[in-house]
């Protein structure tokens, strides 16, 4: 059970977040612009991530990642870098969606208190 | 504990996103209160899960000290962690809000 530890972390974070997704206009549902907003960031960690693990700056505990690999990294290392932005997209889209409730009330309110 | 494998790359990715804000992109996203209460929380979860993953009596990511200030807080989360998320979650969101929204039929 040890082995799947880090992804299950990551799994976490994805279960935890996808709720947020009913708030606003959502993550998941603008793939286009996800993948837009992702890649380029996405391209530059994984370039600075295989070479400070080639370089032995950070290493992977082998008791606790899957042993499934992609090519310079654990799987996991990879995954990181893809649910840990869509959380912060999340919570960014769901922390907006929330103002602007809070907004549009208290414009009812001032509204009404002027009548 | 000379910190240029780490601690260096890891200032440096804060400025790098930074300047492409500030010289490039210009969402004005630093302006928006929704950014940093985003950050707040995104700031707190972190702590969970980055503790988790460096925690020094079983830790999934290991480092070389040598490369790092040294510096653990809190917990035994190296600081740079904090910069490398930082500049990793903020670098997409200058994106996605530079981004115009998906057709919602898309």
């Amino acid at each position: 059970m040890d082995r799947w530890q880090y992804l299950l972390i990551l799994g976490g974070c994805v279960l935890i977040t996808l709720p947020l997704e009913f708030f606003g206009d959502g993550i998941y549902r603008q793939p286009v612009r996800l993948l837009r907003a992702l890649t380029p960031v996405l391209v530059a960690f994984l370039v600075w991530d295989a070479i400070a693990i080639a370089l032995g700056i950070w290493r992977y505990n082998p008791r606790y990642v899957s042993g499934i690999n992609v090519p310079f990294m654990p799987l996991e290392e990879l995954l990181f870098f893809v649910v840990i932005p869509l959380c912060g997209l999340l919570t960014y889209s769901a922390v907006n969606a929330v103002l602007g409730i809070l907004r549009r009330l208290r414009d009812k309110t001032v509204e009404r208190s002027r009548r | 504990m000379i910190g240029l494998g780490y601690t260096l790359p890891a200032i440096i990715s804060v400025i790098v996103v930074c300047v492409l804000e500030w010289a490039v992109l210009r969402t004005g996203l630093f302006r928006k209160p929704a950014y940093w209460i985003s950050m707040v929380i995104v700031f707190a979860f972190q702590i969970l899960v980055d503790g988790w993953l460096t925690k020094l009596s079983a830790p999934i990511v290991i480092y070389n000290e040598r490369h790092t200030s040294g510096l653990r807080f809190p917990w035994d989360i190296p600081v740079e962690d904090f910069l490398f998320g930082w500049a990793l979650v903020t670098g997409v969101l200058l994106l996605w809000v530079r981004q115009r929204p998906d057709r919602e039929d898309g």
